[in-house]
């Protein structure tokens, strides 16, 4: 006889645990514990049987994996709450008593949790870590324009401004943006960065405030993590491609709302021109010490070499960086700044190398952004596809062009068409040498790839609808296609029509003072039933005064309509009859498959339907304002 | 107050300056307790002549306390002071003169006389007479049980002894009226309390009032209490010090040593801060994490990364500022998307058109939707679910065509029709030209299969619930059930040998011998004189309330038959024999309501379904070979194999079981296909066919190709659905049976129509 099992001791019993004996096993608050799971990444998980899992009652709680508890009771950051804990009842106890230098003191001390140990674990390597801040990003965009207050410290939202310019800056950068989609919830991008591809939301730039139903804690704690991660990934790329990080940040600059032209991407290699970021790099030397690191100063030292040498014959190319250079960092292109893009180490040659041609479709164009247009939208988009962009000082500081610049090609503006009396020729000259473009062009030609004709995104144009680049389910409804159910095979068109012809005629026949023709009808399909009954109907026929050829004509039209009829319904009946063969779980999934099938049929046919409504509609009008 | 005390303290001082020249340093102090005590005294005694009682008393207490020479030394002050106060001029204090009254009053004169008993001097005190003797009126308490619990005298007419022991009685204590004049016309009323002690309201004191007014003001209640008395140095201040030491011990070295431990401990904080572990004015610890190559080493292969959250849905053309116009919802849409719960919503936007960019407004439901993804993140388990991406009708197991399994019946080729009721009961001869149908009417009718020409119609009284032909060639002649009979008929116009064996079998002109054991069945055959062909040849009466027979079912043979009676007292399931003109019930006791029963074409076996099983017994062995549990909740109808291997079994609730009786106990296949129950199932004796009826009026042909090795399944293939029956109160297809010879059907329907299926 082997060994007595004892209930609860194995199985799903011992390896999931309930939310609220994990708190008590970690001795937390929940509201730590929640702060853990977030920080680590542990999330509840559903047992098979939910009964098993929690000895047998079935109350509603959530489930997560004992190990993962087990993980959690040897985490640092656990440590540190708990030591928190007492740093808060000590300061409290030093502000009741009114002791102030030791509460100073103590403050001072505070505990503080370093996350970097968890991002190690969470993304073990730099793609997972690259794969998973779409999230991310979209809350350091999010908070980044929210008002700071008493629950968001000025440092934060400053620190998520921060990060949300410098993933920009390396996505102008790398010209690694995709695709951009102006949706009502605000501005979605997808950049593809090493190979995976990065989406983000950007709401568009208005005051938002908080929902009083929306727990800020749980997102302050998300926005730690996502922090510290985003700094992370940044280091990386910007190191990756020899870039300095945190890139140099000028106050005057974004005081004056310059916006993402505050900050300055720099060489890694230009390090001895600056003294700022001299100190910045030696510090980075100074905290770790890698061989990667050497490696990186060799290659660096190299490259300035270089760079030195041939600066001159790269100065032709443009590029968005020299673009940064001389616009925010250095105002006379000095010999060390100039070019550095090209003579890149092999990394970064590598990581140019695959860019598609795309990438700079807007470089031979100037854009000028009219004072309506949203600056951070719209210079990103364009100077990641390499098109120079110049703004009003209405919209910010450093636009490296002015209005009244000749190389500018287009204006984008989005107000309709105003009279303008008091136009002197020279701004009417500007006016026909320029292209006066809706924002919506840019984003089109970027999600087509290609520059698209102005004519139907100038000013005051009613714009062509904006559709999503990043396309919908296979056989959704697809709005450019032909008007009217153009994936149906002509032919079978055809014999819709055909269909629909003959059921026009039956009611013409029907709509008829006398019923004999119905009757006539009913006997002839009688007469292709069954073979006996053909007589009658041609004396039926002839006694309706129809002709013998209109007769055997009607008769082998209904023929063919009827087998075919049976045909289709046949097969189907038959499939019908099999399915009473089918298992009963087959059975299930082929209902559920079914029924999501049919649900996408009826919304294709719903919004087609429409379609079709509104053509007709426009028809109408049309007909009436010709007619 | 302090310093009027210091003054007269001075002053008392004087006045016994020559009785105490040499005072102890204690003594000013007592002195001061003293007269503070006094002033006390004063005090209160000012407000009027009421407390005087106590008061002494109080003062007397107090200089017990203190004890020892002191108090003799006060009581001679006293002494003093009163007798000077009585020598000097009348411009003395009030408070003084009262003393003096007081001390005069409470110390009366002893007289001292020879005892008679003792012959001692002793001290007689004069009586004490507090109703007149006593000024003090107010305070006289005649109640003199003490500080005790008063309701020990509740039940007794007094409430306790006045000062020589006789009662004092309760006072009278007015009812509420009276209480409420007394607040009317009393003006004390509302500044007096219930005293316990004398069971009656008492006006309070002023004093008493002083103190419920200063703790009303959150005061100390002592009136003479002052918080901020000036402080007196005892021990500090010149002269005051003491100067000797307390104890002899020679001063320990550490007083002026420095400290050996206390250096080790600077010092190793001066190497610290040294060797730059301690920093003096650290910067403040800064928020700012500075970043590192954190993925510069390998990854550790240890600890599994979780697999990385799904990612939201990406933007469909819908969620544009500018969609195509057939996106944007009909106010019927967006009614009801504004009437769903925002958890049901399919969306959670509603598609909007601006034409302009300009013109797009925020977006009030960012932040809410950022939260909700977050608390998806963490908050919700996952799961990895296998999306399918196949053709869903892959699914649909692919099965020979139909046409390739021809011949099965396709048409309706003609319908008989009874008028006088549902077509119950249908069976077809053996060799395949004659049906015998019955209804609810009582009729029988004979017709051919072949052109529905009804040939003969017997009329009983009750409905014939069951009909089946003997499965004999060489005689021929069917079994009826009708009400608690069964009648045998023989149809007309036979040819001489099968009629004349048919009547020999059924009716012989010599009985067999009657079994031994009385059976309740009773066989009862015409005789050959009155018998004709209308009547029955042989009838055989069941018990009484045993039921109509449900089911009649022949074995291979033809000489035994079957029936089962429901319905009735006792349900039963009857085996007949004919040679022997014999009934016997096989089973004492059946478990369950026996549904059908069926005799295995081959085997001596037997089957007998209940409502739930079917049991399969060894008739030869008479043991229980199997039991069948087809997981159906109420059986209708069974039907084997002619192979003998495979059973059919249709229920009440729409299933259709198919068991391989070599295989399990449970089906081989379970099939859910007619919308409504199922009434009759049968194997077609020669082609591979078997058919299902429902009462939702339609036929179901199967085909069913057994196969000999035991490795092959069988293979199901449906085949056909016949429908032409009308439903009619509930009831459809109640009874189908096939020709032997021909892939025809007979289905008698609850409409009276009796339909023959063609192939």
């Amino acid at each position: 006889m082997g060994r007595i099992k004892q209930k609860g001791k194995a199985g799903a019993a011992k390896a999931y645990i309930t939310r609220s004996s994990a708190v008590k096993k970690l001795q937390c608050s929940l509201a730590d514990f929640r702060r853990l799971c977030i920080l680590k990444g542990i999330f509840p998980r559903e047992p098979k049987n939910r009964k098993k899992a929690n000895k047998g009652s079935s109350a509603p709680t959530s489930f997560y994996y004992t190990k993962d508890i087990a993980y959690l009771a040897h985490e640092p950051v656990l440590k540190k709450l708990r030591e928190h804990k007492a740093f808060a009842k000590k300061l409290s106890r030093a502000l009741g008593r009114g002791e102030w230098s030791s509460a100073k003191s103590l403050e001072e001390n505070k505990p503080v949790y370093r996350l970097d140990h968890i991002i190690k674990e969470r993304y073990p390597t730099f793609i997972d870590a690259l794969r998973d801040i779409d999230d991310a990003l979209c809350m350091a965009f999010l908070f980044a324009s929210l008002p700071s207050g008493q629950r968001l410290p000025p440092e934060l939202i400053e620190n998520c401004a921060r990060l949300s310019a410098e993933w920009q800056l390396y996505i102008m950068h790398s010209q690694s943006l995709r695709k951009a989609f102006l949706s009502i919830k605000g501005v979605y991008y997808q950049a593809e960065v090493m190979d995976q591809t990065i989406t983000w939301l950007v709401p568009y730039q208005f005051t938002q405030s908080i929902p009083s139903d929306v727990d800020v804690r749980v997102m302050l704690t998300f926005l730690e993590l996502y922090q510290t991660l985003l700094g992370f990934v940044f280091f990386k790329l910007y190191t990756d491609v020899g870039l300095v990080y945190p890139p140099p940040l000028d106050v005057k600059k974004l005081e004056a709302a310059a916006g993402v032209g505050a900050f300055s991407l720099q060489e890694a290699s230009s390090t001895s021109t600056n003294p700022v970021s001299k100190r910045k790099t030696v510090e980075v030397d100074g905290r770790k010490i890698s061989g990667k690191d050497v490696r990186q100063t060799i290659k660096s030292i190299t490259a300035s070499l270089e760079d030195a040498e041939i600066d001159t014959p790269q100065n032709d190319r443009p590029s968005p960086l020299e673009m940064t250079h001389e616009e925010d960092f250095v105002p006379h292109p000095s010999a060390n700044s100039a070019g550095a893009d090209t003579s890149l180490p092999t990394l970064k040659m590598l990581e140019t190398l695959p860019v598609p041609i795309s990438t700079s479709l807007f470089a031979p164009y100037t854009f000028f952004l009219s004072r309506e247009t949203s600056r951070s939208i719209f210079e990103f988009l364009i100077r990641s596809f390499g098109g120079k962009v110049g703004w009003p000082a209405s919209s910010g500081n450093g636009s490296p062009v002015e209005e009244e610049d000749l190389s500018i090609t287009h204006v984008v503006i989005d107000r309709p068409i105003a009279s303008l009396r008091n136009e002197t020729a020279e701004e009417k000259e500007r006016r026909s040498r320029r292209k006066y473009i809706q924002p919506q062009w840019i984003v089109d030609c970027i999600n087509s790839g290609k520059i698209l004709l102005e004519d139907p995104y100038t000013q005051g144009e009613t714009l062509p609808p904006h559709l999503s680049p990043f396309g919908e389910y296979e056989g959704a409804y697809n709005p450019i296609a032909g008007p009217i159910g153009s994936h149906v095979e002509p032919e079978r068109e055809g014999s819709e029509e055909e269909d629909a012809e003959e059921e026009e005629e039956t009611m013409m026949e029907e709509e008829g003072p006398e019923t004999k023709g119905h009757h006539l009808k009913q006997v002839l399909e009688d007469a292709t039933l069954d073979p006996s009954a053909l007589r009658t109907a041609e004396l039926a026929a002839e006694a309706a005064g129809m002709d013998y050829d209109a007769f055997e004509k009607e008769l082998s039209k209904l023929g063919k309509k009827r087998t075919k009829k049976e045909q289709v319904h046949g097969g189907e009946a038959e499939e019908d009859m099999n399915k009473m063969m089918m298992s009963n779980k087959k059975r299930k999934l082929y209902e559920k498959m079914k029924h999501s099938q049919k649900k996408k049929e009826s919304e294709r046919s719903v919004l087609e339907a429409k379609k079709r409504a509104i053509l007709a509609r426009g028809e109408q009008e049309t007909k009436k304002t010709s007619g | 107050m302090a310093v009027d005390s210091d003054r007269r303290s001075s002053r008392k001082r004087k006045q016994t300056e020559e009785d105490h020249e040499t005072q102890p340093e204690s003594k000013p102090v007592q002195l001061e307790m003293l007269t503070d005590e006094e002033d006390a005294n004063e005090i209160s005694s000012d407000d009027g002549e009421a407390d005087e009682f106590p008061e002494i008393d109080a003062n007397s207490d107090s200089e017990a306390d203190d004890g020892g020479n002191s108090s003799e030394d006060e009581e001679e002050d006293v002494a003093d002071e009163d007798e000077d106060n009585e020598d000097t001029e009348e411009t003395e204090d009030d408070s003084d003169d009262l003393d003096s009254d007081s001390s005069l009053h409470v110390f009366p004169k002893a007289k001292t006389v020879i005892s008679d008993i003792t012959g001692h001097p002793k001290r007689v005190y004069p009586d004490i007479e507090p109703d007149y003797d006593s000024d003090s009126s107010t305070e006289d308490t005649p109640n003199r049980v003490g500080d005790i619990p008063m309701h020990w005298y509740d039940d007794l007419p007094h409430i306790g002894y006045d000062i020589n022991g006789r009662k004092v009685l309760r006072p009278a204590r007015g009812d509420e009226l009276d209480k409420f004049l007394a607040t009317v016309e009393d003006p004390d009323s509302w500044i007096s309390a219930f005293d316990k002690n004398l069971q009656t309201d008492k006006p309070l004191t002023d004093e008493e009032l002083d103190i419920i007014k200063r703790l009303y003001q959150n005061e100390n209640p002592d009136a003479n209490y002052d918080p901020y008395e000036p402080m007196v140095e005892w021990f500090t201040g010149k002269g005051k010090e003491e100067v000797m030491p307390l104890s002899a011990a020679p001063e320990p070295k550490r007083r002026w040593i420095p400290s050996k431990w206390e250096k080790q401990k600077v010092m190793k904080i001066v190497r610290a801060i040294r060797q730059g572990k301690i920093l003096p004015n650290k910067p403040k610890s800064t928020k700012k994490i500075d970043f590192y190559a954190i993925w510069s080493d390998q990854p550790s292969t240890l600890q599994q990364p979780p697999p990385p959250a799904p990612k939201p849905r990406l933007p469909t053309n819908s969620e544009s500022y500018n969609p195509p116009e057939e996106y944007l919802p009909t106010e019927e849409e967006r009614k009801e998307w504004e009437d769903k719960d925002p958890e049901d919503r399919e969306r959670d936007y509603l598609p909007q058109k601006y034409s302009s960019l300009r013109l797009v407004p925020a977006y009030d439901n960012f932040i809410k939707q950022r939260f909700n993804r977050q608390l998806d993140l963490y908050l919700a388990p996952r799961i990895q679910r296998v999306k399918l991406n196949i053709d869903p009708n892959s699914l649909i197991p692919k099965l020979p065509s139909p046409n390739t399994l021809k011949p099965f019946p396709n048409y309706k080729s003609l319908t008989f029709t009874h008028t006088t009721g549902r077509a119950r009961c249908v069976s077809v001869s053996p060799d395949g030209f004659w049906v015998a149908s019955g209804d609810e009417g009582g009729v029988i009718s004979l017709w051919e299969v072949n052109v529905g020409r009804e040939v003969k119609r017997w009329t009983f009284n009750g409905k014939v619930s069951a009909i089946d032909w003997c499965p004999r060639t060489d005689a021929t002649y069917f079994v009826v059930g009708v009400g608690e009979d069964l009648h045998f008929l023989v149809p007309p116009n036979l040819p001489e040998p099968t009629f004349s064996l048919t009547k020999s079998l059924l009716a012989p002109p010599t009985l067999p011998p009657a079994p031994t054991v009385p059976s309740p069945v009773k066989w009862e055959s015409a005789s050959s004189a009155s018998w004709s062909v209308d009547t029955p040849i042989l009838s055989v009466h069941l018990p009484p309330s045993s039921g109509s027979p449900s089911q009649i079912t022949w074995h291979r043979r033809g000489d035994y038959v079957a029936s089962v009676s429901t319905g009735g007292a006792q349900n039963g399931v009857w085996m007949h024999q004919i040679s022997r003109r014999h009934s016997q019930a096989p089973f004492k006791k059946v478990k369950g309501l026996v549904q059908a029963v069926l005799f295995h074409p081959t085997k001596p076996h037997f089957f007998v379904a209940t409502q739930q099983y079917i049991r399969l017994y060894n008739l030869a062995e008479q043991q229980l070979l199997k039991t069948l549990s087809p997981g159906i909740r109420w059986i209708s109808s069974m039907d084997v194999h002619p192979s003998g291997d495979h059973l059919i079994v249709g229920g009440y609730d729409r299933k259709l079981c198919w068991f391989d009786l070599e295989l399990s106990d449970k089906p081989y296949k379970s099939l859910r296909y007619h919308t409504r129950a199922i009434r009759s199932v049968h194997f077609h004796p020669t082609y591979p066919l078997f058919a299902s009826s429902s009462d939702d009026g339609s036929i179901q042909i199967f085909h069913a190709r057994v196969y000999n090795d035991l490795l092959t399944d069988p293979l199901i293939v449906p085949l056909k659905i016949l429908r032409g029956h009308k439903v009619s109160e509930g009831l459809g297809v109640l009874q189908i049976r096939w020709c032997n010879k021909q892939p025809w059907l007979l289905s008698g329907g609850a409409d009276g129509n009796v339909a023959v299926w063609y192939s």
